[in-house]
């Protein structure tokens, strides 16, 4: 496991403050992304985590200019790439980014590569419009990169079709053809969903191996906990819209300070054969977004659920650190905390004690809280467990 | 793929047979035959002239000397058409009307490609809602409208202008070609144009066009790179039966514009039962389509790599 730590000193590279994407539909305004920000620094593997459709890939894509507008709508937020603004730029602005600064791959590799195009051409293509360089050029890279990306004999590799490889190599061209012009950031879009379990891991160590070499900021978008854990410095958990809790990885799996976090924590099944128990899904259903609600977005299916979030929204509260935050109103600062000097208890420090107590007190007086037990830590997946 | 090649011939040569036994079988039911024309004859005339053309022989015996002069190449001497063989007429005409076909089959073709990505780009806009229009029109109005329309269009510009601007009929130079071979191709291409379209806005959303974008590339090169090859799959597919139109549809679009092609000699043929130029003409025609219909599909396979490598590995 990395240690975050290692790298907040290190340069932003790409910052995204309050994005808020729309969508017209027949049935209304979708408000998919309702005031995401977050932060990637240079070498650094950001999660961002959420079931479907709370508005993950919606927000990635709208920081490529992805989406389609309309019916896509971005209402507000700024996209900041080394300083310079990249959200809603001119086409030509986009296309000097796109692929060079910031790689992409997706989560189907079956669908996502031109299936009469030779995969050498498809990863020169990158490098060929970015990098000006001739066919022939282009094609030596596309080797290159494709030895890279561990395929082997490449060089016969080079002029075969994608329905010539299998799902895992696909992966693995996409990679290729996403940090042929050595990117600053990789956004990875569910990259590991449509593979089976032992590609998986290939895959992810691969990313790991390239980042590593490459110093290279990594976005991970996926609703995998497992992949998360082994992945990510940082995590951002999405629901409805909206970063409900983010923090370092070791912040949010073991000292979860949202119950929504801890939700998903419960729903995940252990590896561990004594540890096995029955799943507790997550009851309910996300909200509507076409009408989003006023309050807190997790209140219909929140267990701890008290009046005050059905009314208003909190905001993000510190939980344990400065970097720790959570969208809970059970994380409100309290005035008189000795020695808290603004610095929150993660959900498993107040439970069973004066501290909870007098939390519940405080910030609920006029509803009924129930504290939570953590449940046991997820599956680390530490090398030797992954690698195939 | 020389052998899938050599399979799709085998397979071709097969279907032509068959075109040959229906025709000959069909021909036959048909009451009358070639000698009982519009002059009244002795029985002794009649008899000396089924002598002469073998028609006094068993229709088993007739069927076996027509396939083995087919397979000689020789499709017999026409009934009606003093001295002149099948082979002559069709060496004399089927050049004419192979290039009108050729010249519409090409016109329809980028027509409808060109066409058809102009609606999908511009889709729910003007030029998109005019062309739609215009496809409607060329899909619903018949090909002998056209040429009337297109003559009458011709005749008033010479004379606006005074001068020969395009002949009205006739054949020989390119621009005798240019008309017919438009009117011709014109409903094929209003087809195509709404499978261009619909295959466009189809492509333009699939993953592998986001990867693109993803990549940087600009508008132009995603078009020509990553939509128009996929897209143009489903047009390539129908082209096999849209030649067979147009061949088909060409005898009409040759009579109104006096162009001395095959079809007037096939229309001919049919009215005067002229047995061995139906036959000669229909196996030609038959043949003429099977093969195109392969050429088409190795044509498929060498824009979609996906067909001809799996077809060279099944085959």
């Amino acid at each position: 496991m990395k240690n975050a730590t290692n790298h907040r000193t290190k340069e932003t590279l790409l910052e995204v403050s309050d994005l808020r994407v729309e969508f017209d539909t027949y049935g209304g305004i979708v408000k998919a992304v309702r005031g995401v920000s977050f932060e990637v620094a240079r070498g650094e593997t950001l999660a961002i985590v959420g079931e479907s459709g709370c508005g993950k890939s919606v927000t990635v894509q709208s920081l490529m200019g992805l989406i389609p507008m309309p019916p896509g709508r971005i209402t507000s937020g700024f996209v900041k790439l080394k300083g310079q603004d990249i959200l809603g730029v001119s086409l030509e602005k986009a296309n000097q980014f796109r692929g060079k600064e910031i790689g992409m791959i997706f989560q189907d590799p079956m669908t996502s590569l031109n299936p009469t195009m030779t995969v050498g051409k498809q990863i020169a293509e990158t490098v060929r419009v970015h990098d000006g360089v001739s066919a022939d050029e282009g094609r030596k890279r596309a080797i290159e990169l494709l030895e890279l990306v561990q395929i082997p004999e490449a060089k016969s590799r080079v002029d075969h079709y994608p329905f010539q490889f299998s799902g895992g190599m696909r992966q693995r061209v996409m990679i290729a053809m996403a940090i042929a012009c050595k990117p600053s950031v990789l956004i990875a879009d569910e990259p590991t969903t449509a593979l089976d379990v032992t590609i998986q891991a290939q895959i992810l160590r691969l990313l790991r191996e390239l980042q590593r070499e490459r110093d290279m900021a990594i976005i991970l978008i996926t609703h995998d906990l497992g992949v998360v854990a082994q992945m990510a410095d940082k995590v951002a958990v999405m629901y409805a819209g909206q970063i409900v809790e983010s923090g370092t990885v070791d912040e949010i799996f073991y000292q979860s300070g949202h119950p929504y976090t801890l939700g998903l924590r419960s729903a995940m099944p252990e590896n561990d054969e004594e540890k096995s128990k029955v799943l507790i899904p997550i009851e309910g259903a996300p909200p509507d977004l076409f009408n989003p609600p006023v309050g807190c977005s997790y209140f219909e299916r929140c267990p701890n659920a008290m009046k005050i979030c059905g009314r208003e929204n909190p905001a993000l509260f510190n939980v344990s650190s400065p970097e720790h935050l959570s969208r809970c109103w059970l994380q409100v600062p309290r005035r008189a905390q000795p020695g808290g000097g603004g610095m929150r208890k993660s959900l498993r420090h107040t439970l069973n004690t004066a501290d909870a107590a007098d939390a519940a007190a405080e910030t609920a007086a006029e509803g009924r809280v129930t504290f939570f037990e953590q449940p046991s830590a997820p599956f680390r997946g530490d090398e030797s467990g992954m690698a195939p | 793929m020389l052998k899938y090649t050599l399979h799709r011939l085998l397979t071709g040569l097969i279907t032509v047979f068959f075109i040959a036994t229906i025709t000959f079988a069909a021909m036959h039911l048909v009451p009358g035959d070639p000698i009982s024309g519009a002059k009244a004859m002795s029985p002794e005339i009649r008899a000396n002239l089924e002598r002469k053309y073998g028609l006094d022989q068993p229709v088993l015996h007739q069927y076996k000397v027509y396939l083995t002069n087919i397979v000689k190449g020789d499709f017999g001497i026409s009934y009606t058409q003093q001295n002149r063989s099948v082979n002559d007429i069709i060496r004399d005409h089927f050049p004419v009307s192979a290039t009108l076909g050729v010249l519409a089959i090409l016109i329809a073709a980028f027509g409808g490609v060109i066409f058809g990505s102009l609606t999908a780009l511009f889709r729910n806009k003007a030029p998109d809602h005019l062309i739609m229009f215009l496809v409607i029109l060329g899909i619903s109005v018949p090909s002998f409208v056209f040429a009337a329309l297109g003559q009458y269009g011709v005749t008033e510009l010479n004379r606006f202008t005074g001068k020969d601007i395009l002949p009205v009929g006739g054949w020989g130079t390119l621009s005798h070609m240019l008309l017919p071979s438009l009117v011709l191709g014109l409903g094929t291409m209003a087809f195509l144009v709404r499978l261009m379209r619909s295959s466009i806005l189809e492509v333009m959303n699939l993953d592998y066009v986001r990867t693109a974008k993803a990549k940087g590339l600009s508008p132009m090169r995603i078009f020509l790179g990553h939509k128009l090859r996929n897209a143009v799959l489903p047009v390539i597919t129908v082209l096999g039966p849209a030649i067979a139109a147009i061949t088909t549809g060409g005898f009409v679009v040759e009579s109104v514009f006096a162009i001395p092609g095959l079809g007037r000699y096939f229309v001919q043929a049919v009215q005067q039962l002229d047995y061995t130029v139906i036959m000669g003409l229909t196996v030609f025609y038959g043949s003429f389509l099977v093969f195109m219909v392969i050429a088409v599909d190795i044509i498929y396979g060498l824009i979609d790599p996906r067909i001809s490598v799996a077809k060279r590995s099944a085959v």
